[in-house]
């Protein structure tokens, strides 16, 4: 199968390079005191702060999101209360990256 | 019905693991989730490998779903614990499954699998192995199941609920957002419809808001719970998040989940459709 099968989860963070084709990808790694958060949770918002998307880390502490030209905002939970938020902006045909250190 | 008849939480799931008759079932898209680790003595269900039909586009058959709970051991008479990820999307898809078929006892982990790794409780790698078991299904309640003709003939008369996010019912998204973009044949909604977004339904830690805060979410969105009900998604999930919340902790009577969702109709020939935000 492929991910666009479902709605749900593919499998948590980014193991190989997007094709990014016609998509807008939002795409990015998230640490904590310099190491990456591999249990968490990154989801995406629109630009009036509603729920689109979410997905597991991966082990890298990577997650990938297709999008849409516009401004999203990237909210990451993990345990132990650790949060963070980051503005992006995405583009079709482009990859936009997020470093997100909580 | 009440929410403590169908939400569990991990207090009680960490109290009952270990009961025979108790049967912990994630249910992911994402298998290698459990693989990595799982509530120890959750078994697991593939929605698409084990729940969908091979070849025609349905769900498995009666006998084909007894064969599968058979085999995976669990009884007529267990209780069936079903959480996810995803904020529980495919784990309510499952219990609505089970109830299609009629199984008694089954229940929802409220906050799903990502509650209960954000508060790192203990996930196992371990497989349970449980005795093969002789489940006999009822046949397939088609009252809680709406089929396309029933949602083109419910336009501008039931309550038709559209659970996506706000840019896939405009059209600007035909998937959520961490899939590529392709699916339906045509963007847009079911004329109607209102956009109440599952997501409202749930905290942000993924369990349900309040009875009262949802009566008022979809009452505020316009859902006459005088009416009748569909709800609908992509295919079939996320608005079994939102029947769950209707049907299940709401009590309302009639509600559908319309499981051939966008990928149906946005194919469909000569059915209406509209774009643009929700007015």
């Amino acid at each position: 199968m492929t991910a666009s099968d479902g709605c749900g989860a593919p499998a948590g963070g980014v193991s190989a390079p997007a094709d990014v084709g016609d998509q807008a990808v939002v795409q990015g790694r998230v640490t904590h005191d310099g190491a990456p958060v591999a249990t968490g949770y990154a989801r995406l918002l629109d630009s009036g702060g509603d729920f689109v998307a979410e997905v597991p880390l991966g082990s890298d502490g990577g997650f990938r999101f297709f999008a849409a030209p516009g401004t999203w905002t990237v909210r990451v939970l993990a345990p132990g209360g650790l949060s963070g938020d980051q503005s992006v902006t995405a583009d079709t045909g482009r990859l936009a990256a997020v470093e997100l250190a909580l | 019905m009440s929410r403590s008849d169908v939400l569990v939480d991990a207090a009680w799931v960490e109290s009952h693991r270990d009961d025979p008759h108790v049967v912990l079932v994630e249910v992911d898209e994402d298998t290698a989730a459990y693989d990595k680790g799982h509530i120890r003595n959750a078994i697991k269900l593939d929605w698409q490998k084990d729940l969908q039909d091979h070849v025609r586009r349905d769900f498995v058959d009666k006998a084909g779903f007894e064969a599968l709970l058979s085999e995976r051991g669990i009884g007529n008479d267990d209780t069936v614990v079903l959480y996810g990820g995803n904020n529980n999307w495919f784990a309510a898809y499952a219990y609505w499954y089970f109830k299609i078929y009629g199984h008694r006892n089954v229940k929802l982990l409220d906050g799903g699998r990502k509650k209960w790794e954000l508060e790192s409780r203990e996930l196992v790698t371990e497989v349970p192995k449980r005795a093969a078991t002789h489940y006999t299904a009822s046949d397939p309640d088609s009252s809680i199941r709406a089929l396309r003709d029933e949602v083109v003939a419910a336009i501008g008369t039931w309550n038709l609920v559209d659970v996506r996010s706000p840019d896939e019912f405009s059209g600007k998204l035909l998937a959520p957002a961490h899939l590529p973009q392709e699916s339906a044949q045509r963007p847009g909604h079911i004329p109607s419809a209102r956009n109440i977004p599952w997501s409202k339904a749930a905290n942000e830690d993924g369990t349900f808001r309040s009875d009262d805060e949802l009566r008022e979410l979809y009452s505020g969105a316009g859902v006459d719970f005088g009416k009748d009900t569909i709800a609908y998604c992509r295919i079939g999930e996320r608005s079994a998040h939102t029947w769950f919340v209707l049907h299940e902790l709401l009590g309302q009577p009639n509600v559908k989940n319309y499981d051939g969702s966008w990928t149906e109709y946005g194919s469909l020939v000569a059915v209406p459709i509209e774009l643009g935000a929700a007015s």
